[in-house]
């Protein structure tokens, strides 16, 4: 039965590279080109020797270590394109879980991107000074918890866009505007100014990206973070399966 | 026979995309309105990552978090313009080229240019993000104690046609590639516009040469608000003129036209195989 996810997962990987390898060229360019301004903007933003309870080395650690893993930072399956995309008919034809293919299918995904941006990347890693070292092992946990989190998140966000039908797209896109301000894969949630460090630690999206992350680079209260971060999971996995049963009687697709 | 192309023309075409814009809010107004939502929630979010950091740290690399407010308008602006002007894939061209729908645009009287130029215009379900960008930069303008003149105003006019023309080129120029391999390519244009968009909202300010010069010529994207923002302050950046992105507007507009053509003339010889005989798109 793992089988099926595991080749599940392969296909997903191999389906990205059907264009050739070439195809994925601009979108590693991008992440390269995004990623050494976004290091030299915090260089510049923390030369100006404001307290920001992290070094240097901690902030360009964690803008480094957000690029090389974003996809498990943030987990988007492709539930988000359900109606659009027709991909309702083809996870239903195939006598495996739902949630399993999509798990299976996100995770494969990731693999290309993986393997052509995050490895090169890390071999380099050390002409940017940043150490692969996590503070504490309790990262690989916390990162665990996370892509937990991100699954349950985007399965609760695919039964939203159920509910609005041909509004998945615009749900899709407010998705991404929340997550990228409020997961803290950006700016570290205890960097937020006007107090708003405080409120925002405790809602959902910060145990996404932003809780492994502190904790690799030495930054987060380990205990506080990871406990916040089973708490949502125990909350949020529940209400994603019970919603999920509940929506699968209004499903429509129309894309293909 | 096609019409004659006059601005009065241009502008009954534009009037024709507003009604049809209108229609739309009116049909399906839920929805029109969660679009609206979304286009102000996803730029707002995007420009108040570097606006938080500047206002926590005091300023970025030697510009104030004022300063740094006036550029996220100055972006909230071209972001706003851009959905006014395209709306309809018209600026992300490889969309419609990889589709195979620009043989729809052919069989309508009027040129392909005017058509482009005139059909993604939608100032009532994509006009939100400009009135944002024009509250923003009230806001950075007062608190900057700027004096606006007219010439200021006009100068300010001048920058955004050309961050437009620059943005509007370079995705035109990569969606040449869409006309040989339009599958591939199809969404070229999303990766050269909204792919680098975050990238634009850095201020470059404070970062090394080696990481301001590229930005401002191979990969312009210092052009898309940082440069026209600091010129606007009256202090053109590395010592360049004033008039730089108007001079680079021109230059990459010629290189796409030229580039456009070539691919243009590939496809009305050798056509679109996205579509099998039957209807279906590949």
């Amino acid at each position: 039965m793992v089988n099926k996810y595991v080749q599940t997962a392969r296909l997903s990987a191999l389906g990205q590279t059907n264009g050739g390898i070439l195809y994925l060229l601009p979108d590693i360019l991008l992440k390269i080109f995004t990623l050494i301004p976004l290091i030299f903007l915090w260089r510049a933003v923390m030369s100006s020797g404001a307290e920001a309870g992290m070094t240097l080395e901690q902030m360009v650690a964690y803008t480094y270590i957000s690029a090389l893993l974003s996809d498990m930072l943030v987990v988007q399956t492709a539930a988000s394109g359900w109606l659009s995309e027709g991909v309702l008919l083809r996870l239903y034809n195939r006598p495996l879980s739902v949630l399993g293919q999509l798990a299976a299918q996100t995770a494969g995904g990731w693999t290309p991107m993986l393997l052509l941006f995050s490895l090169p990347m890390a071999l380099l890693a050390p002409l940017f000074g940043v150490s692969l070292v996590p503070a504490s092992p309790a990262f690989f946990l916390s990162l665990s918890l996370c892509i937990s989190l991100g699954f349950a998140v985007d399965f609760l966000f695919a039964c939203l866009s159920i509910k609005l039908r041909n509004m998945n797209w615009l749900v899709g896109r407010i998705r991404l505007a929340i997550a990228l301000l409020l997961s803290g894969t950006l700016i570290p949630i205890r960097l937020l100014p006007f107090g708003l460090a405080e409120i925002m630690k405790y809602q959902p999206f910060a145990s996404l990206g932003g809780a492994p992350l502190s904790i690799f680079t030495g930054t987060a209260d380990i205990g506080g973070t990871l406990l916040l971060q089973a708490g949502w999971n125990l909350l949020l996995w529940p209400a994603a399966l019970l919603i999920w049963k509940q929506s699968q009687e209004g499903m429509v697709s129309y894309g293909g | 026979m096609a019409d004659r192309i006059t601005l009065k023309r241009i502008l009954r075409l534009w009037g024709i995309s507003a009604r049809l814009d209108l229609a739309w809010l009116l049909r399906d107004t839920k929805y029109a309105i969660a679009g609206i939502c979304a286009d102000i929630i996803s730029n707002l979010s995007t420009v108040s990552g570097v606006f938080l950091i500047a206002a926590r740290f005091g300023g970025i690399g030697g510009m104030s978090a004022d300063e740094v407010l006036f550029m996220m308008a100055y972006s909230t602006l071209v972001t706003g313009i851009f959905i006014l002007f395209g709306s309809g894939n018209n600026i992300h061209i490889s969309r419609i080229i990889g589709r195979g729908q620009l043989e729809h645009l052919f069989i309508q009287p009027l040129p392909l240019g005017v058509q482009l130029l005139t059909s993604g215009f939608a100032p009532f379900t994509g006009g939100s993000n400009c009135v944002a960008g024009v509250v923003l930069m009230a806001v950075a303008v007062s608190r900057l104690g700027l004096a606006v003149t007219f010439g200021w105003v006009v100068s300010l006019i001048a920058y955004l046609l050309a961050t437009m023309t620059i943005i509007a080129a370079r995705s035109y120029l990569l969606s040449t590639l869409a006309f040989y391999a339009p599958a591939a390519a199809e969404e070229i244009s999303w990766t050269a516009i909204d792919g680098t968009w975050f990238m634009s909202t850095f201020p470059l300010s404070g970062m090394p040469l080696f990481i301001q010069i590229p930005l401002l010529t191979v990969l312009p994207e210092g052009l898309m608000a940082w440069f026209p923002s600091l010129s606007l302050l009256g202090r053109p950046p590395l010592g360049l003129t004033g008039a730089y992105p108007m001079v680079f507007a021109l230059l990459i507009a010629a290189a796409a036209g030229y580039i456009f053509r070539k691919g243009l003339k590939h496809y009305v010889t050798k056509g679109s195989n996205r579509y099998v005989p039957y209807g279906f798109r590949r």
